[in-house]
């Protein structure tokens, strides 16, 4: 039974929409240039990248994880959140790569690695980032709906014809002003979003109470419950698994980047690093608590045997109507933005990048933009069948481990190689590339073949992501040192000239 | 027990940080949209005089 009551939170719900496609369009005739349309001319400023990113960072797929964490950890589950969180402060403060590739003044980072590794790198990098990035994405829309139909009571043959009516609006203000209208209808998308998070936080504590969640989380974990160190699920290599992808995510993760590259300065962009840091303790808190709370207050008969259900089954019962509809409506503001950022920042890098070699000639703005808007559509279009229609085998957390391991793992190396280490070369970076995706699709395939199961699983995601950046790191510099040095020829006497 | 004393502190500093500043970007958002479509409204007008 949920609470949802259409004439009033189905209202809160379409004038929040109606406000977001109206913010959206207007902007589009600011776009008069691929600049303008990739990085907003470069002209955002703070607050502005503040909002849109912790807009973007927070999506209903995020929301289900992470309160799963809650349900399945305790607080122990938000550790990833404050290494995350000391990540983006550590390179805010210092600009650690992010003040190079900004400085730079490149669009996107395979741009840079042409600079340092070739075009042949850049293309590779361009490649591994989209098929990283949209595969990544692929599941958010399903994900989203399942919660939309656990809270609302939505009819489940509904689902595919409500998110893909969602997609379509978010493909339109997208298709029509690029980057400005991501970051307009971001902002908006911030303040519905985070007036629901908190509405529903608030409520939640009240009527469950923060004594009763820790009591809770004490009696169903004891000390692991609060400590990721002493949780046997977790350990040492949760947290420097965690550690190193939080790391690479600030560094490379592409609707991240994006920020940092349409500041209207380098300044800017670390200040909208050091700003956001902490929203992403909040990221894995705020639904970590509704998860403990269903943790306190439901029976495991309630919730089935897919925990990632336990929280909208929390909150169906919890929210009343009125609330309800904001609840809805941040969740969709929520998914909103996370899908026209990952659609613009990956169609950039496809147009930039891995069309580069297609683009001898200069082409006209006009010519730019319509290939920008035609690749955002396509994007659109494979979401929609990729990620909805087609249904999804296997383990969701394999899947977004694996595919954001190949990306991040190598793109992470190479950009810290490229920054600072002036030996770096294209043979380190074609081999951190390879390693970057050999790694992670062989544990996958080891976890696949029954004969080899018992192995992958002795192994863990931990440990096998570990050795992945590790390896990778050293793929780059064995390389590296490999390539003999230009101008360093030897004569056939032995001299070096 | 520090780890709970640790977690109540955290989530307590979660609520209040998220509260203002939600409030605050809010408001100092506006004011950089408006900055932001007024930089680009000249150099469209720009780019259409000259």
């Amino acid at each position: 039974m949920t609470n949802f009551f259409w004439p009033i939170d189905g209202s809160i719900i379409g004038l929040y929409l109606l406000a977001t496609m109206i913010a959206g369009i207007m902007v589009r005739k600011y776009v008069g240039k691929v600049e303008h349309f990739l990085v907003a001319g470069r002209e955002m400023n703070v607050y502005l990248g503040i909002a849109s990113l912790a807009a973007t960072e927070f999506g209903i797929v995020t929301c289900m994880y992470t309160a799963q964490n809650g349900y399945r950890y305790g607080f122990s589950g938000a550790t990833p959140g404050l290494l995350q969180a000391l990540a983006m402060f550590l390179v805010g403060m210092t600009g650690f790569c992010i003040k190079p590739l900004r400085d730079s003044g490149v669009l996107t980072i395979p741009e840079l690695f042409e600079k340092k590794f070739g075009p042949k790198i850049r293309w590779a990098a361009g490649v591994v980032i989209v098929l990283g990035g949209l595969l990544n994405m692929g599941v958010f829309l399903r994900t989203g709906g399942e919660f939309l139909v656990q809270v609302t009571g939505l009819n489940i043959k509904y689902l595919e014809i409500t998110m893909t009516a969602l997609l379509l609006m978010v493909a339109i203000y997208t298709i029509l002003g690029g980057m400005l209208s991501v970051l307009v209808t971001d902002f908006l998308q911030f303040v519905v979003m985070s007036l629901g998070l908190l509405t529903v936080t608030l409520l939640i504590l009240a009527k469950v109470g923060l004594g009763t969640i820790i009591r809770a989380v004490e009696s169903h974990y004891g000390a692991g419950g609060f400590n990721p160190f002493v949780n046997p699920e977790m350990g040492w290599q949760f947290v420097l698994f965690n550690a190193f992808l939080n790391l690479a995510a600030v560094l490379t993760w592409q609707t991240t980047i994006v920020r940092v590259l349409s500041a209207k300065d380098t300044k800017t962009g670390l200040r909208v690093y050091n700003g956001t840091a902490f929203f992403f303790v909040c990221r894995f808190l705020i639904p970590g608590i509704w998860g403990m709370a269903a943790l306190a207050t439901l029976t495991a008969a309630q919730i089935g045997p897919n925990t990632l259900h336990a929280m909208p089954i929390l909150l169906r019962s919890v929210v009343p109507a009125g609330m309800m509809g904001l609840l809805v409506a941040a969740m969709l503001a929520a998914d909103m933005s996370t899908d026209s950022s990952y659609m613009i920042t990956w169609g950039g890098v496809i147009y930039n990048d891995i069309m580069a070699p297609f683009r001898k000639t200069r082409w006209s703005e006009k010519k730019g933009l319509l290939w920008n808007r035609m690749i955002i559509a396509l994007i659109g279009v494979f979401l929609l069948f990729y990620g909805l229609w087609y249904p999804l085998k296997g383990d969701l957390w394999t899947y977004l481990g694996v595919t954001g391991t190949i990306y991040l793992s190598s793109m992470s190396v190479l950009l810290i190689a490229c920054s600072y280490w002036k030996r770096a070369n294209s043979w380190g970076a074609a081999a951190a590339i390879i390693f970057g995706a050999l790694i992670p699709v062989s544990f996958l395939v080891l976890e696949q073949i029954q004969a080899t199961a018992g192995l992958a699983k002795k192994i863990g995601p931990y440990y096998s992501g570990i050795a992945t950046y590790l390896i990778v790191g050293l793929a780059m510099v064995i390389g590296s040192l490999l390539k003999p040095k230009p101008g360093r020829l030897v004569t056939e006497g032995g001299s070096r000239v | 027990m520090f780890s709970h004393a640790f977690w109540i502190v955290i989530t307590a500093a979660v609520i209040l940080w998220y509260s203002t500043i939600t409030v605050y970007v809010a408001i100092r958002g506006i004011k950089d949209i408006k900055g932001m479509l007024i930089r680009l409204g000249k150099q469209r007008d720009a780019k259409k005089t000259g």
